[in-house]
């Protein structure tokens, strides 16, 4: 069974081992972890806005940072990922895609043809409680009004 | 008794000023005051003579403007906000939390010798790199440095263009100046420390690993501790330039002129870059500004004004204060800082002289620099996160973001006022 594990900027390897834990090492994984280039979208405007130093038009390095950052981190993200899957045995390609998390997410499971989709409820969750209203981030909320296969959500153990 | 001309001389001003507020089918800011400006001089609202005069009076700014931007421009381009960065991040460790507080300390430093546009949009894209490498999450970070070049920017005279500004057309040392804002100042940067630091604590218990710290890539070695000594000269010189009541355009324009002789010594000049990172129409924008608040001056209507405030605010100088700091924020961030601060300082100007005019000047500055915080519109350095609060998705930091400018600003504001008024 083909299943998608989307990862955000951290968690990964835990994501993996309580997929393992659930549903064993039968599992064919695809490690999905998507950029989200929306604060970097928000960015570029605002450095690029009406009466601004437009530091933008003569800079290029600073898209060149933001691209290289963004490739360093998830080529970190899938490295910790892909880790945890070999030393839990389990079959696991990786993808890096970049654009809004959870349309990506939808999209890549249609392609893949999954049969699950495994993601933590919400990433970070900065602020906001474990269970309860608000406990479900915005991309996993997108990602199970448009699933085309089921999707299990993960939620922090501790607290 | 308004007549006709009045009438009309006043909805030049008003429509030129919804316009910058508005910017229908995207008019830049600069268009919209040029073309109101040359309304006023057609309309005989300024003589010509008097406008050149307005505007030669005003080089002090121009001088500081052109500066401040070249010198931000040159050391950017020396890796000196690379740098500082990169430090920030040894510093702290692997913890989220003393990374935050290397930002608040990075930002304050560079937004009082550099100023605010320096700290919002030179220092926001470097620090957004470096948390992007470390898996850390960005928007509190993003927040901290826009935040933090608005509440650190009433510091020293430098720390914000609209200091200049206000302080060109009324003098006052740089006693003066520490005395009436350097408690307001160190309290609302303690305040928003702390508030953000709770308001983000989850964020804050992250760790990151120092090793994917980006390797330091300093191009031109030499250049660069150049630039830095430069820089610490240039500061040294803002102070003792202030101190002494001189113009501080010539101390931004001389830094300047070092560092690009610097550049050109190390072979590091870049002349079209430095001049693409120049924004030649913010000088286009306060010339106009300068000329339709003169327009309006001489009609009589910010003394008209000026009278209004005094009355509603009696005969309680704290009232007084808290009106006219409370009055310079809300302007502020419904037009813009700019046209808020030369009618504030037009209608200071017709009212006189006396110990409470004199905190009011204070005031207006704390409101005209503290106000964009407020809400999303209206500074140089935060009217466009606008921008970034239209795209989907980021729905609860736009909350979030309106909710801190709700809840912080008016208590910076009237704590800020408060111990302008003691020190009267």
């Amino acid at each position: 069974m083909r299943v998608i594990c989307a990862i955000g900027q951290r968690g990964g390897a835990e994501l993996i081992q309580r997929l393992v834990e659930m549903a064993g090492d039968k599992a064919v994984c695809l490690l999905l972890h998507v950029i989200d280039t929306g604060p970097r979208h928000g960015l570029e405007h605002y450095l690029r806005g009406p009466l601004h130093r437009r530091p933008y038009h003569g800079r290029p390095s600073h898209e060149t940072a933001f691209r290289d950052a963004e490739a360093a981190a998830s080529r970190a993200v899938i490295e910790e990922a892909l880790a945890a899957a070999k030393q839990a045995g389990l079959k696991a390609e990786a993808t890096v895609k970049e654009g809004e998390p959870g349309e990506i997410i939808v999209q890549v499971a249609r392609e893949a043809n999954a049969v699950l989709i495994v993601m933590w409820a919400r990433e970070g969750a900065a602020g906001h409680p474990r269970l309860g209203p608000a406990s479900v981030g915005h991309t996993a909320r997108f990602v199970i009004d448009h699933a085309p296969c089921d999707v299990l959500l993960l939620r922090e153990k501790d607290v | 008794m308004m007549n006709l001309y009045t009438i009309i001389g006043a909805l030049i001003f008003l429509v030129t000023l919804a316009v910058i507020m508005m910017r229908p089918y995207s008019i830049s800011e600069a268009l919209a005051s040029s073309v109101g400006a040359v309304l006023m001089l057609l309309g005989g609202y300024v003589h010509p003579g008097e406008a050149v005069s307005v505007l030669l009076h005003e080089w002090n700014v121009y001088g500081f403007f052109l500066g401040l931007m070249a010198i931000s421009a040159l050391a950017d381009q020396a890796g000196i906000f690379e740098m500082l960065a990169y430090r920030a991040g040894r510093w702290a460790r692997g913890s989220a939390l003393r990374l935050y507080l290397a930002v608040f300390v990075v930002g304050t430093g560079i937004t009082a010798f550099l100023s605010n546009d320096a700290t919002a949009l030179i220092l926001t894209p470097v620090v957004y790199s470096l948390v992007t490498r470390l898996r850390l999450p960005v928007m509190p970070f993003m927040f901290a440095c826009t935040f933090i070049a608005d509440t650190a920017s009433f510091l020293l005279p430098v720390s914000n263009p609209i200091n200049i500004l206000i302080l060109n057309a009324f003098g006052g040392g740089l006693p003066t100046f520490l005395g009436y804002l350097l408690l307001p100042g160190l309290f609302c940067i303690g305040l928003n420390i702390a508030l953000f630091v709770w308001l983000f604590r989850s964020d804050m218990k992250f760790n990151y690993s120092p090793a994917d710290l980006p390797e330091l890539k300093l191009p031109r070695r030499q250049f660069f501790y150049f630039t830095a000594t430069a820089l610490v000269l240039i500061a040294v010189a803002y102070i003792t330039a202030s101190a002494m009541q001189l113009p501080l355009s010539i101390v931004a324009l001389c830094g300047s002129g070092l560092l690009m002789a610097g550049a050109i010594r190390y072979r590091c000049l870049n002349v079209g870059r430095l001049t693409g990172e120049i924004t030649w129409s913010l000088f286009a924008f306060i010339t106009g500004m300068f000329i339709l608040v003169r327009a309006v001056e001489n009609l009589g209507l910010m003394a008209a004004f000026g009278r209004l405030l005094l009355n509603l605010a009696g005969d309680s100088p704290l009232k007084t204060l808290l009106l006219t700091a409370g009055g310079a924020a809300l302007g502020a961030n419904l037009i813009n800082n700019v046209p808020m601060a030369l009618v504030m300082v037009s209608v200071l100007k017709t009212a006189g002289t006396s110990p409470v005019i004199e905190a009011m000047v204070y005031a207006t500055i704390l409101g005209a620099d503290l106000g964009p915080n407020l809400t999303t519109v209206g500074s140089l350095a935060t009217m466009l996160w606008l921008l970034i609060l239209r795209r989907k998705g980021l729905e609860i930091s736009t909350l979030k973001y309106f909710q801190l400018g709700v809840t912080v600003v008016p208590i910076m504001i009237v704590v800020g006022s408060l111990f302008i008024w003691l020190r009267l």
